[in-house]
């Protein structure tokens, strides 16, 4: 496994996981809001309950998923370098988690200084972050349609960011911008620029590696970062200038582009060489089509607006990209990745002498499918929910914690194992 | 199997880890001094960069229209 991580570069096994054990426990107080605010939180999508179930899911649960990750495969996918990564982890995932708690507390309880003081501790969280990664990547060469992309996502994290600050500014002293055409533009950075331009840089090296599928053609894989940055640009450009036929032309064109890449992956996974589809590989599949009707709604919603400014069709939206698409592909990884690192970590404790116990021993695949049907449940009632809120949002709550603590059951399973294993390693290792 | 830029060639595409890591190391300790190999993959494998510049291997990396990732390895 060498191949995929070399164990004198790896970060220690707590840097990673603090921020894997943490995210489900945002999805699970996600659920918990939904399940005692009730269909209050779906009325409007610019409610305060329904702006923090949304910082929930995305800061709580994808912002950190998708931190832990990167601090973890930097130095394999790209040959970059975290400089103390214990310490980096350590502040990172501390502010992260406080600013995320803080931001939502601040806006379901109408709290200014709590939403204040939850931005600035996300800016300093995501400023550390970013600075440290860019001070990796400097230097490293773009020899990869992975390595530019995750350049790429890091901008596009940082646009996200700075436009977060500007509409919590506009906020407080007003703005001749629309507030909801810049709130549009917030989100797309964080779900375009950032979550799918690194999804995608990633999926390039794990796709093949874990599914056994052929390889992410060059050419679209070259241009599929770019241009996804470049059509948010446009998209901010449209915003500034006031010109609506180009932002439903951005978002038309980011759209496409997302079902392209949704429907190559799908392509890929099809011809695969690997007889039996493991928990990852269905996790990604269900993404992959989620995200692939997601966008589709986006395409319809760009031809004719009047779709997109029903609530019931922005929340359906938003069901299938986020819980439906980005959450499998989270999901999907972690059960990859959480084993596998405690596998690594065990070998290495072996020390050549003791052979660590295999990744389906640490975590069966069974435990992984139970979860998969719950997280499936999960995302009918969220969908249900957004159509009936009335009687289906506190249900819909239920089912998001449901799925989410079984996540962490399961994750916390492996790092039980982890320590089991590695206290009879311990035990019958050779002295000297 | 042979290539144009090499005798020795490991294609490990379709190879689950750790195999094209073991399969590489297994083919290093096969060549002689002035010998290569090539090394196929669908992603540019960093962790066996270090340990080939450590161990003093040279290497020069293209990658493909397909995706793949043509890694000549020489000493």
């Amino acid at each position: 496994m060498q191949a995929l991580l070399s164990f004198e570069q790896a970060p220690p096994l707590n840097a990673p996981l603090r921020f894997f054990l943490t995210a489900p426990l945002f999805g699970v107080i996600a659920g918990l809001l939904l399940l005692l605010e009730g269909e209050g939180v779906l009325l409007s999508r610019w409610s305060p309950s329904a702006l923090a179930l949304t910082h929930l899911l995305t800061l709580g649960f994808m912002l950190q998923i998708m931190i832990g990750a990167l601090i973890q495969v930097l130095p394999v996918v790209a040959g970059a370098n975290l400089k103390h990564p214990r310490f980096l982890a350590q502040l990172v995932h501390a502010t992260l988690s406080l600013g995320a708690l803080l931001l939502a507390a601040g806006f379901v309880f109408a709290i200014n200084p709590a939403l204040h003081a939850g931005a600035a501790l996300l800016v300093f969280s995501v400023g550390f972050f970013l600075l440290s990664a860019i001070r990796a990547l400097h230097g490293v060469p773009s020899s990869s349609p992975t390595i530019r992309g995750i350049k790429l996502a890091l901008f596009g994290l940082f646009g996200t960011v700075l436009l977060g600050v500007f509409l919590l500014v506009a906020l407080r002293q007003g703005t001749t911008f629309s507030l909801v055409a810049l709130t549009e533009l917030h989100a797309g950075w964080g779900l375009g620029a950032w979550s799918a331009v690194l999804l995608a840089a990633v999926a390039y090296v794990v796709v093949p590696m874990f599914q056994l599928t052929p390889g992410y053609p060059a050419r679209p894989a070259w241009w599929f970062s770019i241009g996804m940055t470049g059509l948010l640009v446009l998209w901010s450009l449209a915003v500034w200038l006031d010109v609506d036929l180009l932002i439903r032309l951005a978002k038309g064109l980011l759209a496409l582009s997302g079902m392209a890449f949704c429907a190559l992956t799908l392509r890929l996974q099809s011809r695969r060489r690997r007889a039996k589809s493991d928990a990852t590989s269905r996790y990604w599949k269900l993404g992959m089509i989620s995200t692939f009707l997601a966008l589709s709604m986006m395409l319809t919603a760009a031809i004719s607006p009047a779709l997109g400014g029903l609530e019931a069709w922005s929340f359906c939206f938003a069901v299938l990209l986020i819980a439906g698409g980005i959450f499998s592909f989270m999901i999907g990884m972690l059960y990859k990745i959480v084993p596998f690192l405690a596998w690594l970590h065990l070998q290495y404790l072996g020390k050549g002498q003791v052979t660590a116990p295999t990744m389906n021993k640490l975590l069966p695949d069974s435990a992984m499918q139970r979860q998969f049907y719950a997280h499936q449940c999960g995302i009918v009632l969220l969908f249900l929910a957004a159509v009936f809120p009335e009687w289906g949002a506190r249900l819909a709550g239920l089912g998001l914690m449901l799925s989410l603590l079984w996540l962490e059951f399961n994750l916390l399973a492996v790092v039980r194992r982890y320590r089991n294993f590695a206290s009879e390693i311990a035990g019958s290792l050779v002295p000297g | 199997m042979t290539h144009p830029k090499s005798a020795n060639v490991l294609d490990a595409r379709y190879l689950e880890p750790p195999e094209p890591f073991v399969k590489t190391m297994e083919m290093l300790a096969t060549l002689k001094a002035g010998e290569s190999m090539l090394l196929l993959l669908f992603r540019e494998p960093h962790p066996l960069y270090r340990i080939l510049l450590q161990d003093g291997y040279r290497y020069r990396t293209e990658m493909l229209d397909d995706g793949t990732f043509e890694i000549l390895i020489s000493r």
